[in-house]
């Protein structure tokens, strides 16, 4: 999977969970300040991304990945391992 | 009697169940035991059976057997508690549910939520910032509250009690936050201690005596809490001397004050006051400290330090009962 189809699935994820419209996510957004996110749903996110790829995250490191750009390297690493 | 004995002499007749999601962890076993033996609590378990009994072997806990242990994963609760999840957070789908729902933070604060059990007790393994996600998601915030804070008991060598706030969550609180950690922390010495609260928000400034936006966001807190909570007797900007000693008082503070020289809630405007006044009332004064404890949620949910000893979790689990 390449960076761009890893984006555009993360985009998808973060619009359900969050409830934002998936075209106006960009890389550099953060998910609280940016996108809305309660500082509460990281576990809600970690859960979804590790739904929408079949990975399982560590969950202390994934929860200080801040933006969506780094969600998306953060991501490819647990892929690169697969 | 020292207070925390007090404390758990009155734990005892409660007969409250308490879910360690972290029940793989020794220290969680060893402190579940003592919890058992002692009578001071019901303990569950969290984790999966076949590992729990075997390191209770190994580590010669003899109790084990009379423990209730759940594995998340395949519980009969784990239909019911993803409806509930779904039902209250809308925004997620059944497979996450299902997967947030299998983590033993989640589940044991959908047991906490459903009133399986009274009270949550974790982070011996796991992060606070994680243990205040997976409260906030299941069991939710008190009424009116949306900041999650904490508090320490800290007990002085002369028996006297104070409350102290918040001194291990809240970095850098804004004056609407502030408030809402005096609140909470007096409602929690009322519930604890049996006596009204005398709640002073801190500064480096009395009544206006320094002015400054640090002394201003004190100021802007006090209005809100008092505005907020009339029951309770609530006063600042005060210095620490203006809030706890009588004599300083009389001549600092010229208007009349229920909390002047007779607070026992002290609240403190950020971290870096919060953490300093609590270490330094446990060092240099030889203060006992127990806590953090955490506060804000609807029902009790506690963090640990990871590097909590066996005494401070089963502590920790007699003051999250008491707060039921």
């Amino acid at each position: 999977m390449n960076d761009l189809e890893i984006l555009e699935r993360v985009k998808k994820v973060v619009s359900e969970v969050l409830g934002v419209d998936k075209d106006k996510i960009t890389p550099e957004d953060r998910f609280v300040e940016d996108l809305g996110a309660e500082s509460v749903q990281g576990l809600e996110l970690i859960a979804a991304f590790e739904e929408e790829f079949g990975i399982e995250m560590d969950e202390e490191k994934a929860l200080e990945v801040k933006t969506v750009g780094k969600a998306v390297e953060f991501i490819k690493e647990y892929l690169a391992k697969k | 009697m020292k207070k925390i004995e007090e404390f758990i002499e009155k734990v005892k007749s409660l007969n409250k169940k308490v879910v360690f999601p972290e029940g793989e962890d020794e220290r969680i076993l060893m402190a579940s035991s003592e919890i058992l033996r002692e009578k001071i609590a019901s303990p569950i378990l969290l984790g999966k059976k076949d590992k729990i009994l075997n390191i209770g072997e190994k580590i010669g806990i003899d109790n084990i057997g009379d423990m209730e242990i759940i594995d998340p994963e395949n519980s009969e609760y784990l239909g019911e508690f993803i409806e509930k999840y779904c039902e209250k957070r809308k925004n997620v789908n059944k497979n996450v549910a299902e997967k947030l729902v299998k983590k033993p933070l989640i589940f044991g604060g959908l047991m906490v939520d459903t009133g399986k059990c009274d009270v949550m007790v974790g982070g011996a393994i796991n992060t606070t910032a994680n243990v205040i996600q997976a409260a906030a998601l299941t069991v939710g915030f008190s009424e009116g509250i949306k900041t999650p804070s904490s508090f320490f008991i800290m007990v002085l060598p002369n028996g006297k009690i104070y409350f102290f706030a918040d001194c291990a969550v809240n970095i850098c609180p804004d004056e609407n936050q502030l408030a809402e950690i005096g609140i909470t922390t007096g409602m929690n010495y009322k519930k604890l201690m049996n006596e009204n609260p005398k709640i002073a928000f801190l500064s480096f400034s009395t009544k206006g005596s320094a002015s400054h936006p640090m002394v201003e966001k004190v100021q802007k807190a006090v209005k809100i809490a008092k505005e907020k909570y009339k029951e309770f007797d609530i006063d600042g900007e005060f210095q620490v001397d203006s809030a706890i000693n009588e004599e300083v008082a009389r001549r600092k503070v010229k208007e009349y004050s229920s909390v002047a020289g007779k607070a026992n809630v002290l609240i403190f405007p950020d971290l870096n006051a919060g953490n300093i006044g609590y270490k330094i009332t446990q060092y240099l004064a030889n203060a006992e400290a127990y806590g953090p404890i955490l506060q804000g949620f609807a029902k009790p949910v506690s963090d640990l330090s990871r590097g909590a000893k066996v005494r401070d979790i089963v502590i920790t689990t007699v003051i999250t009962c008491l707060m039921t």
